[in-house]
């Protein structure tokens, strides 16, 4: 099976008022393993260096960099270099998935390996609440007895047609609440409150973090550090497994799609997030490159 | 031998007037701790009652008081969240103790070390193991995975020697029936240990004879195996661990606990920013560098001990701690997110689980709960819901519980609607009636509810509960409900052993505290600073309290007449120390000029007025509790001016007699500090402090007397008393205070403990005795011999002005400018020290 290669550059860049004496990063940027997406290198490159680089598999099995440096710094640039290779993923048929109820009481009843891993993500989260509001908005997709594909991605079209995208709107920290009332925000609000729907449905639903490859505008050549980080949404179908809706893109994800990991929400998946002794942040500049490279034959994997 | 000996005692009948318990009341249906159904005291507590007759309503009155006085004395507080009082409400003790027969006693003790085991392999499975009990169906997943007391981090994180819970508390109340039930759990970090213990050593004191006479166990043993059971809990590998207690700081309500377990246990008493994660190992920042630490007993809850992977707005905790764990480099009691078990909805599977795991049945029920996320359950509490208690399933504490009996017709409604809406976030419980015990209130026995908090501690191999415990009273004879929040006492609990000898155990008597663990014997960055701020403020109050003084002595005398010229200097003088506006020199008003006066000694919002700066001594003095002897704390315990405390009808007179006693208080304080306090660097940074202010305070004191001069030499005599060297200048100079005289006293003469160049030595001598620049702070600024260098090159210059005096006098002009070359070098070294050894805490008003 041929699979697309991309190079992926993630680099964050603090810049502080004051001397940082010691700071601590966990930090999650390493692309996962998925039965789509293989990484194929990752390196770190931290500057000044660490005194400690520790990785381990977080609760949600991404794997996460704790950080230490130990030098006074006055600033602080994390790089991230990937080699991603990514595939295809079988989408089935919309009108043969499962009713959405049916998957719903499953999810209920199962406590075996996957659904019961699967069930943890049918509750509120810190970043995602369930409540009537969010059900209300969502049974207009989720008529009785609509295969659950159909129901979902018709939720997808809607909130990305109900939905303004406005960089200037919304920051990390609005509430999902307000993102429903102002009917604005970016990738992350808008994947967040589709979890909010799913969830307040009693559907198991996790956020993804990622990175999307753009294109130049026509005719121009794409600039450098124009990519941006992404964020999805993903379902769980008993017998199907996860299916990843974008509705920033009212799409199925595709090849363009890069996985870095997921959890409940953004907070699970922060891809860096540091506490420092002395000095306060100043300054953040973060900068993405998805370049592709074109197809690779990998063998297939297990 | 003992039980023969108390046969023999005469017992001196009372008489009839003398009935303590013509007030005490049984009630149908609520089972009475002291008396059985025929109105006789029970057999266990026969032998008391009649101690109690025979001491008789005056001598218990006496003794009663007497253990408030030591309560005080020992500073026993307990802080209330939102009361006026603020800070530090003093601790209700009562003067009767609740007994525990030993057959009661054996079956809670059973039944605790039977929980404790319990709820640590339910802890083990879902952090440490593969959550089987949720996949094979013991615990339905919501409980786990909807818990805000789920910490994910901590997932796959496995406890040394597979203890999660160290320490375990729970609150047990007694039915009608008799039985004790187990209301609620504490999980994370259980607190009240401490005060039962504080509570042990004032009763031990009040009634000597009676504990003896009953045999009580004592509590040491168990301190002792908990204490053991830590050192064993050290990661793999650590011989002779290093300890701490990890504390929220004294705002929390009960700081006085940690501070008194802390000294009890031996072991350093810290807060989060004492500690730094380095290369994923914990250590303590001391003045001499950082200390490797391999266990930590916490007081901080959960989810604010890691800013990084926890709670992220949270202060309290330390950054890294969960890598630390992760990487198996620390131990902490109890384990990060044992709070999960703290959710009342646990209560309702752990029969299931019991008989799963152990094989057993629970020894102590837990009272009845339904988790309204099971059909049937929600179906009995709704039909139920008026005989029930409903709270929130996954909280803790009792918070939002709802007596459906209490609500309004309208609350009920919501409150159903709430439950069918969200059945799994609700959990009913059965009403528990407390029993009730006699309670010493006001010469008479009345009948109050009663809890029981009791303790275990885990080992992982073996379990040792605390025999007793803390015991909470309800707030009066009607009131049902207790809780410390809401302000209800609390007694010792004795659990007694009528018939067997004394075990050998029962004969060590140590109460006493632990010196602190020689691995970690550097002073905390911390703990050093609050100790330079410490001298600061108590040196400071002292010149307050000598200026104050001075000048109120003075209002009375006849020289305050309207516009004395003496008078005037006075107020100059203050004026010029900054007690009084300088405006007061013109439009004199004597009411208003007392009003002013007496503010500086009693209004708490006036910066630097008596009553503030003693807050602050009282706050500061509060961090470092754990570094004070007993007596020592016990001085600074006496330095308080009462929130009751007013002028009261003579004004002035009653203000000089507050200011005197402080005055005598603080010299006893310093005096038992030069002579008990060990010459760490602790006491360095102490006297530091005393020295940097006491040297600005001189200098500033001279450059206002500078500026007296030609007012007569009477105005120059307040100076002198209030740098209490007025007796050593009479002595010298055989004459009126004049300026030269001064100069040369208080500034240039080495000998004078009050003079600057006394200080400077002092200074000197101290920061040539401290460790070089510890971790964190910056590396460049070590205090330089120049800084002293030019103070005695200025105090040499003053000294020859004095004895050169130009034309008539001084060159007064030249003078000020050097006493404020002074004031700049003593400044700069104050700032040097603060910024190389305290750079990681916040600025403070100085």
């Amino acid at each position: 099976m041929k699979h697309l290669l991309y190079e992926i550059t993630h680099s964050t860049e603090y810049q502080y008022l004051g001397t940082v004496s010691v700071s601590h990063h966990l930090l999650r940027l390493a692309p996962r393993q998925s039965s789509r997406q293989r990484c194929l290198s990752h390196e770190l490159v931290i500057d000044p260096l660490p005194a400690v680089i520790s990785s381990h598999s977080d609760y949600f099995g991404n794997e996460s960099h704790f950080i230490t440096v130990e030098t006074p710094h006055h600033e602080l640039i994390i790089t991230s270099r990937s080699e991603v290779a990514v595939q295809p993923s079988f989408v089935p048929d919309a009108s043969e998935t499962p009713s959405w109820e049916s998957v719903r009481a499953w999810c209920r009843s199962d406590r075996s390996g996957h659904v019961l891993e699967a069930h943890e993500f049918t509750y509120a989260s810190p970043l995602v609440p369930t409540g009537a509001e969010f059900g209300r908005y969502a049974f207009e997709s989720f008529i009785a007895g609509r295969p659950i594909l159909e129901a979902v991605l018709d939720l997808t079209r809607r909130i990305h047609t109900d939905f303004k995208f406005d960089p200037t709107a919304t920051t990390v920290t609005t509430p999902v609440a307000e993102v429903f009332r102002q009917r604005r925000g970016v990738c992350q609000d808008f994947a967040q409150f589709q979890l909010a729907c799913l969830r307040s449905l009693g559907l198991p639903a996790r956020y993804v973090s990622g990175y999307l490859e753009t294109d130049p505008p026509p005719g121009q050549t794409k600039l450098r550090g124009v990519d941006a980080s992404h964020a999805w949404v993903s379902f769980f179908c008993p017998g199907m497994g996860w299916i990843d809706v974008d509705p920033t893109n009212n799409c199925i994800t595709s090849l363009r799609h890069l996985t870095i990991g997921w959890g409940r929400d953004y907070a699970d998946v922060c891809p860096v997030r540091g506490v420092l002794m002395g000095g306060q942040n100043q300054l953040l500049k973060v900068s993405v490159d998805v370049v592709a490279q074109g197809p690779v034959p990998l063998d297939a994997e297990e | 031998m003992l039980r023969s000996m108390t046969e023999n005692l005469a017992v001196k009948p009372t008489s009839p007037s003398e009935n303590l318990f013509e007030r005490y009341q049984t009630s149908k249906g609520v089972y009475d701790e002291f008396r059985a159904e025929n109105e006789e005291p029970r057999p266990h507590w026969g032998r008391f009652t009649e101690s109690l007759k025979r001491l008789g309503r005056h001598e218990l009155a006496s003794r009663w008081e007497n253990g408030r006085r030591i309560l005080r004395e020992h500073g026993v507080t307990y802080n209330i969240y939102g009361d006026p009082q603020g800070m530090d409400r003093p601790w209700g003790l009562d003067l009767v103790p609740l007994l525990m027969a030993p057959e009661d006693w054996k079956r809670v003790e059973a039944g605790l070390a039977q929980r404790v085991q319990l709820l640590n392999l339910v802890l083990g499975d879902i952090y440490g193991g593969g959550q089987r009990l949720l996949r094979d169906g013991f615990i339905p997943p919501e409980l786990v995975y909807s818990n805000p007391g789920f910490l994910r981090p901590c997932r796959g994180i496995r406890a040394s020697h597979d203890v999660y819970l160290h320490l375990l508390a729970c609150d047990l109340a007694r039915n009608a029936r008799g039985q004790w039930w187990v209301l609620s759990d504490r999980t994370q970090a259980p607190s009240g240990a401490g005060y039962a213990l504080e509570n042990r050593s004032v009763l031990s004191r009040i009634l000597p004879e009676e504990i003896s006479q009953e045999n009580v166990h004592r509590l040491a043993g168990f301190f002792r195996a908990q204490r053991d059971m830590l050192f064993e809990l050290a990661p793999e590998g650590r011989e002779n661990p290093a300890v701490v207690l990890l504390t929220p700081g004294p705002h929390n309500e009960t700081y006085f606990e940690h501070a008194y377990l802390a000294r009890h246990l031996g072991f350093p008493l810290v807060e989060g920013a004492d500690l730094t994660v380095r290369d994923r190992r914990v250590f303590l920042k001391t003045l001499d560098g950082l200390q490797a630490v391999d266990v930590i007993l916490r007081r901080v809850d959960d989810s604010y001990c890691d800013p990084l992977e926890l709670r992220s707005n949270s202060f309290l905790g330390v950054p890294g701690l969960v890598e630390a764990t992760r990487a198996g480099n620390v131990t902490l009691a109890n384990t990060l997110g044992t709070g999960l078990m703290e959710s009342p909805v646990f209560l309702a599977f752990l029969p299931g689980l019991a008989k799963h795991l152990l094989g057993e049945e629970l020894i102590l029920p837990s009272v009845a709960t339904w988790w309204c996320g099971q059909s049937r359950e929600l179906r009995y509490v709704l039909e139920h819901l008026d005989e029930l208690i409903i709270k929130p399933a996954f909280g803790h504490g009792s918070g939002h519980t709802r007596v459906s009996e209490r609500l309004t017709s309208e609350e009920r409604i919501l409150l159903i609607e709430a439950i069918r809406s969200r059945p799994r976030e609700f959990v009913a419980q059965e009403r528990v009636v407390l029993s009730r015990a006699p309670v010493w209130s006001e010469g008479h026995f009345e009948s109050r509810a009663v809890l029981l908090r009791a303790y275990v501690a885990n080992g992982g191999e073996r379990q040792a509960v605390l025999p007793g415990g803390l015991t909470r009273v309800s707030r009066s004879a009607e009131d049902p409900i207790v809780s410390m929040q809401s302000g209800s006492g609390s007694k010792d609990t004795w659990v007694i052993d009528q018939d067997t000898d004394l075990k050998p155990e029962f004969m060590s008597a140590s109460v006493e505290p632990r010196s602190i663990d020689g691995r970690l014997s550097g002073v905390p960055s911390r703990a050093a600073d609050n100790l330079y701020w410490l001298g600061r403020y108590t040196e400071r109050l002292e010149q307050t309290l000598r200026i104050l003084r001075c000048f109120m002595g003075r209002l009375s005398d006849e020289i305050s007449a309207r516009g004395s010229p003496e008078f005037l200097a006075l107020i100059d003088l203050t004026a010029g120390m900054g007690l009084v506006p300088s405006s007061m020199r013109d439009q004199f008003d004597r009411t208003e000029l007392h009003q002013l006066v007496l503010n500086r000694v009693y209004k708490p919002e006036m910066p630097g007025s008596v009553r503030e700066l003693l807050g602050r001594i009282r706050f500061i003095a509060s961090t470092v509790r754990d570094r004070f002897s007993g007596d020592t704390w016990r001085i600074l315990g006496r330095l308080e001016l009462d929130s009751r405390s007013r002028p009261g009808r003579l004004p002035l007179a009653n203000a000089l007699t507050v200011i005197q006693n402080l005055i005598l208080d603080l010299a006893a304080f310093n005096g038992m500090e030069m002579e008990n306090m060990t010459r760490g660097h602790g006491w360095r940074f102490l006297d530091v402090g005393r020295r940097v202010e006491r040297g600005q305070s001189i200098v500033q004191l001279v450059r206002v007397a500078v500026g007296l001069r030609g007012v007569g030499v009477s105005a120059l005599e307040p100076v002198l008393e209030i740098a209490d060297s007025l007796m050593t200048y009479r002595r010298r100079y055989f004459a009126e205070p004049r300026l030269p005289g001064i100069l040369e006293l208080l500034l240039c003469d080495k000998s004078n403990p009050r003079g600057l160049a006394f200080q400077v030595d002092s200074l000197e001598e101290h920061v040539a005795a401290l460790p070089g620049a510890p971790d964190g702070g910056s590396s460049d600024g070590s205090v330089s011999h120049w800084h002293f260098e030019r103070l005695r090159h200025w105090i040499q210059e003053i000294d020859r002005l004095r004895l050169a005096p130009v034309g008539d006098g001084i060159d007064s002009e030249r003078l000020i400018g050097h006493l404020d070359s002074c004031a700049v070098e003593l400044a700069a070294i104050s700032d040097t020290l603060t910024g190389r050894f305290f750079s990681h805490t916040v600025p403070r008003m100085s």
